[in-house]
C-alpha cells in the first residue's frame, strides 16, 4: 500500500515538475513569454496578440479539433519594436512531427505591456501537441496537452 | 460564482433604489440576479445552432428587400431609409468613403491590419476598397467590387478585390485563413459554394497571385471588431499614390464604371 501511495506521488511530481518546465519562462525579442495552458475548444475566438475584441470564430467540424495553447506575454525594458510583419505566427508540432500554423498573428506586440493569447489550431481529432515554436524560442507542450 | 457587485448594483437601479429596499427584497433581487447570470453563463456554453441552407431560404419571403441589396438603397433594421447627403460635383474617393461607404469600419479595420501586419500597398489598397461595393450590391460581390475600382487601381489590387469573395469559401491553414463562424450564420451550415465558385478556385491555386486575394481574406477575417478605432487618415498616402482620382470626379470620366459611381452617388433617381 505504501509502494502504491509513493509511487502515486513521484508520478504527480514528476507530472507537476513537467508541467512547472513546460510553463518556464523564456525571452523571444524583449518579450517574455510563459505557455500557460493548452485546451480544446469547440468555438474558437480569432483574435489577434494583443487581442482585441473580434468578434470571428473558428468552429470544430468533424474529424477535427481546435486547440487552444495560451501564451502570456510581458514587455521587458529593452523591447525594441521591429518592423510590421517580421514576427512570425508560433508553430506547433504533434507528436508524430506533423506542424500546425495558426491564423492568429502578432501586431503591436509592444503596444500592451501585458497580455496573454490564445493560439488556435485546427488539428486532426485526437492530436496531442508537442511543442509550440515562437521564433526561436520552443516550448514543451506535452505536460501540457492532455 | 463571481458577482460583479457595481454591475449588480445598477442592474437593480443604483445606489439610491438599493438604499430603498429592506434585506429580504435584497435578497431576493440578488438572488434573480444571480440566477439570470447561470442562465446567461449556461447558454454561452452550449454550442451554438448554426441555420441550415433551406432555413436561410424560408425566410426570403418574411423581408420587404433582397437580402442582396446594397446598403445605400434600404433602411437599417427595416426602418425607412433617410435623406442621403448629396456628393461633391467632382467626387473623390475621400468623398464617397464619407458620404456613400461610410461608417466602412470593417474596410478600415482590414487595411490598419494589413498595414500593421507589413504588407504590400496593392494589399492594403485592395483591404481598404474589398467591401466598399456591397453599398451598391451584394452578390458576387468581388466581381463587382473589382469592376468598380479597376480602371483606378492596380491590377494586382483589382485581382485581390475580385477573388477574395471565391477565397473566403475556402480555409488556407499555412496562409492563416480560417473558414469563419459567420459563414455558417451567413449561408447555412451545410453551404457548398456553387459551380463557378469551385472552378475559379480551382484556378486561383495555380495562380501566381494566389496570395493576393488570400492576404485580403485573412484581414477580413480579423476585421470585425466593434471596439476598433480606425480612420481613413494612415491611408492618405496608399490612395494618393495608388488611385487614380479622375479630374472629372468619380462618376463623371467616361470609365467603363463610372455610372457604377452616379448610382451610389444618386440612390434615389427613378431611373
Amino acid at each position: 500500500m505504501m509502494r502504491i501511495a509513493s509511487g502515486v506521488f513521484v508520478s504527480l511530481a514528476l507530472a507537476a515538475a513537467a508541467a512547472a518546465q513546460a510553463r518556464k519562462a523564456q525571452t523571444v525579442n524583449g518579450l517574455q513569454t510563459t505557455v500557460t495552458g493548452v485546451k480544446l475548444m469547440e468555438k474558437a475566438g480569432l483574435r489577434d496578440c494583443p487581442p482585441g475584441t473580434n468578434t470571428v470564430n473558428a468552429v470544430q467540424r468533424p474529424g477535427d479539433q481546435l486547440s487552444v495553447v495560451t501564451v502570456a506575454f510581458k514587455v521587458l525594458p529593452d523591447f525594441k519594436p521591429r518592423p510590421p510583419g517580421t514576427m512570425k505566427r508560433p508553430v506547433a508540432t504533434a507528436a508524430d512531427g506533423t506542424t500546425y500554423n495558426t491564423s492568429v498573428q502578432f501586431v503591436d506586440v509592444g503596444s500592451v505591456p501585458e497580455y496573454s493569447c490564445d493560439f488556435v489550431y485546427r488539428v486532426p481529432s485526437g492530436t496531442v501537441l508537442k511543442t509550440l515554436q515562437i521564433e526561436d524560442a520552443k516550448y514543451d507542450l506535452s505536460a501540457l496537452d492532455k | 460564482m463571481e458577482i460583479d457587485r457595481r454591475a449588480f448594483i445598477a442592474s437593480i437601479g443604483g445606489p439610491a433604489a438599493v438604499a430603498l429596499m429592506d434585506h429580504e427584497a435584497k435578497a431576493e433581487a440578488l438572488e434573480h440576479y444571480m440566477e439570470d447570470k447561470l442562465d446567461e453563463m449556461v447558454a454561452a456554453q452550449q454550442p451554438e445552432k448554426f441555420p441550415t441552407v433551406a432555413e436561410i431560404e424560408a425566410q426570403i419571403e418574411t423581408r420587404p428587400f433582397r437580402r442582396g441589396t446594397g446598403s445605400v438603397f434600404t433602411g437599417s433594421r427595416g426602418q425607412n431609409v433617410k435623406l442621403i447627403e448629396p456628393m461633391p460635383d467632382k467626387p473623390t474617393i475621400q468623398d464617397f468613403f464619407r458620404l456613400r461607404f461610410a461608417p466602412a469600419n470593417h474596410v478600415l479595420q482590414s487595411a490598419t491590419r494589413a498595414m500593421k501586419t507589413g504588407m504590400s500597398e496593392e494589399i492594403i489598397l485592395a483591404c481598404l476598397l474589398h467591401d466598399c461595393v456591397l453599398s451598391l450590391i451584394k452578390p458576387d460581390h468581388g466581381w463587382w467590387g473589382a469592376q468598380l475600382f479597376e480602371p483606378y487601381i492596380p491590377e494586382k489590387s483589382a485581382f485581390a478585390i475580385r477573388y477574395h469573395q471565391t477565397l473566403r469559401f475556402y480555409p488556407d491553414q499555412e496562409a492563416g485563413y480560417e473558414y469563419p463562424d459567420q459563414y455558417y450564420r451567413i449561408f447555412g451550415h451545410d453551404y457548398t459554394p456553387p459551380k463557378y465558385i469551385e472552378d475559379t478556385y480551382k484556378m486561383l491555386k495555380n495562380h501566381k497571385w494566389y496570395m493576393e486575394p488570400r492576404l485580403v481574406t485573412v484581414n477580413d477575417l480579423y476585421a470585425f471588431d466593434p471596439n476598433a478605432k480606425v480612420s481613413i487618415d494612415p491611408f492618405q498616402d496608399i490612395i494618393g499614390r495608388h488611385f487614380k482620382q479622375p479630374k472629372e470626379g468619380l462618376g463623371y470620366d467616361s470609365s467603363p464604371s463610372a455610372h457604377m459611381w452616379r448610382t451610389l452617388a444618386r440612390p434615389d433617381n427613378p431611373l
